[in-house]
């Protein structure tokens, strides 16, 4: 019966990926493509979250940091020097990469609330650095005018375009991650949350191992701020606060550890949380304003309430349900 | 042939002897066995060797070359494998996936290759696989492919940690106390898969509390007291001798 999980499993896949490609040519509605693509944003940099939290097992509250560094890279490049939009956003991600790789080297060494503390303190220096170096990031006042996602003459200046062109990344680095969990570096980094001995006695570099999760983590927040600048044009330090860092590991824990799609999941329905209020018509405006204003909260207590009642979160939930079913069978 | 050469080991912790000038061979094919009294050494003594923990003097050499100082990821490459007094499985890991960290290092793929799913990766995923199902019939928890460490029965697990260890082909393999937890049944026949082990080519030194298992199975015996060797021999000479029995016993006591 194995076969058959599988090929539902992957039908599933096929009618999600189906659905969200199709959406731009269902609506026109410029604000929710615009919502949707943001949604796309935050699922790539979970991607790569869920690798190094969710598999790896360790933490990072600095990933928005990174997501701002691409973001600021890419956007700096192109408007002030011109730089065509693909090699910008390659800068982005590569800048990000090696500030993960800098954090990383002496951070890693360090476990559990230090690595935490560590990673707080990355995100808060680089608000800081964001404010302050206003020859590059326009101060308080962010950068202006980024210009569209281009190569060579061809411009994707719609937000359809822009969406698909999100969405097709986010795809890429779910399968990227989905395979990489399932050869040697994933089963290593599972190995290394597991036991970090039993890791170590089967030849395993641990703190190599570490480091390379980290950077590439850190390459894919990369990667989604510069697409993220290039999608809405304007970005200011606000949009790369610890907060945003906060709401990138609650998407992780809510989702569940060891597992790509619940994190998915819960990048979708947290993201929207912030839109509530456009999304669905019917909402009075006062019921819109509470979950507005709340919203942080929401995430903080869905994440608390995840943590007391589901260790191991949604996924978890679902593969224990799944384990009673059927013996046999790889769970992913 | 000499593969391993511990010569004049020490570690102190604090004002503590743990081991205290330890020599001794482990001879290609053979099955060797480390004893001692509780607080003895004999872990102590395998960290040493397998780079967990740094002696403060002292060498030990595999086929010649000294290992002493080398990372733990590192001495796994030299060729020793091993496994723990406590079971360090990965517990929401199937036996299968288990056994396949155990060959992190024969396998060569990385991150890139891993993403892409090249074409030789899946390749050498699909060895590996083999190997890994072989491994787990070698040690007979064939059974538990497919059933997360956390799952499986207690004397299954320590059988799953030495298939784990074995995946690294090593030459030299260093158990600590496998018996431990075991009933009379699943310790003979892990006897008998020590034997398989040994017959594959594999050098084994096991650290053991159980004496009908060493006795059994071990071509020679090392005996630890305090952080000191004191008696080293086959099983037969060990049990009469009378540093090894005041040791265990005290001095009047009667010993097997």
């Amino acid at each position: 019966m194995r076969w058959t999980r599988r090929r539902l499993g992957i039908t599933l896949l096929g009618v999600m990926g189906i659905a969200i490609a199709a959406v731009p040519f269902l609506t026109d509605d410029r604000y929710l493509l615009k919502v949707l693509t943001f949604v796309g944003v935050n699922a790539i940099v979970v991607a790569g979250l869920a690798l190094l939290f969710g598999y790896a097992g360790q933490i990072s509250l600095g990933h928005a940091a990174f997501f701002g560094l691409g973001a600021y890279m890419s956007a700096y490049l192109t408007t002030t020097h011109q730089t065509p939009w693909l090699l910008a956003v390659l800068a982005g991600t590569g800048i990000a990469a090696a500030g993960g790789l800098l954090l990383a080297l002496p951070s890693l060494r360090l476990k559990g609330h230090y690595l935490a503390m560590a990673t707080l303190g990355f995100n808060e220096i680089m608000s800081v650095l964001f404010v302050e170096l206003r020859g590059i990031t326009g101060g308080n006042n962010g950068l202006s005018g980024i210009p569209f996602p281009s190569i060579g003459s061809f411009v994707i200046d719609t937000p359809a375009g822009i969406y698909l062109l999100v969405w097709g990344v986010a795809a890429l680095a779910f399968l990227g991650a989905a395979n990489l969990v399932r050869t040697r570096p994933g089963r290593a980094m599972r190995a290394l949350h597991g036991s970090e001995l039993g890791a170590v006695a089967s030849g395993v570099d641990t703190t190599r191992l570490k480091v390379q999760v980290f950077a590439l983590s850190a390459a894919l927040a990369g990667l989604a701020g510069a697409l993220y600048a290039h999608a809405v044009g304007f970005i200011s330090p606000t949009q790369f606060s610890l907060e945003f860092s906060i709401l990138l590991v609650a998407m992780v824990v809510v989702g569940g550890t060891g597992s790509l799609v619940g994190p998915f999941f819960a990048a979708v329905v947290l993201t929207l949380l912030q839109y509530v209020h456009a999304l669905i018509p019917g909402l009075g405006n006062d019921v819109a304003s509470v979950i507005q204003d709340w919203e942080v909260d929401i995430s903080g207590m869905v994440m608390i309430l995840t943590v007391i009642f589901l260790p191991g979160g949604f996924a978890a939930l679902v593969r224990r349900k799944r384990i009673g079913v059927a013996v046999d069978g790889e769970t992913v | 042939m000499r593969l391993l050469a511990v010569c004049d080991l020490s570690k102190r912790f604090g004002g503590l002897a743990a081991v205290d000038g330890v020599s001794f061979d482990v001879h290609e094919g053979t099955i060797k066995a480390v004893i001692g009294p509780n607080g003895a050494g004999k872990s102590t003594l395998f960290n040493l060797i397998t780079g967990f923990d740094r002696p403060d003097v002292g060498s030990v050499d595999l086929l010649g070359c000294n290992i002493v100082g080398m990372n733990p990821h590192k001495v796994v490459r030299a060729g020793i494998s091993r496994t723990f007094q406590n079971t360090q499985l990965f517990e929401e890991l199937t036996a299968l996936d288990n056994v396949l960290v155990g060959m992190h290092t024969q396998l060569r793929t990385g991150f890139l290759g891993g993403a892409l799913r090249l074409p030789w990766t899946l390749t050498e995923e699909r060895r590996a696989r083999e190997r890994a199902s072989y491994l787990l019939r070698l040690v007979g928890v064939e059974q538990y492919v497919m059933t997360p460490a956390a799952d499986i029965p207690h004397g299954m697990r320590r059988l799953l940690e030495i298939a784990r260890a074995l995946a690294a082909a090593p030459r030299l393999l260093l158990l600590d106390e496998p018996a431990a937890g075991l009933n009379n049944r699943e310790t003979q026949s892990l006897a008998r898969t020590l034997y398989r082990i040994r017959d594959e080519g594999v050098t084994i030194v096991v650290v053991e509390h159980d004496m009908g298992l060493v006795m059994e199975v071990s071509e020679e015996i090392v005996v630890l007291d305090r952080g000191r060797k004191i008696a080293e021999g086959p099983p037969l000479l060990i049990q009469k001798d009378a540093a090894v029995i005041e040791a265990y016993l005290g001095e009047e006591g009667e010993y097997v």
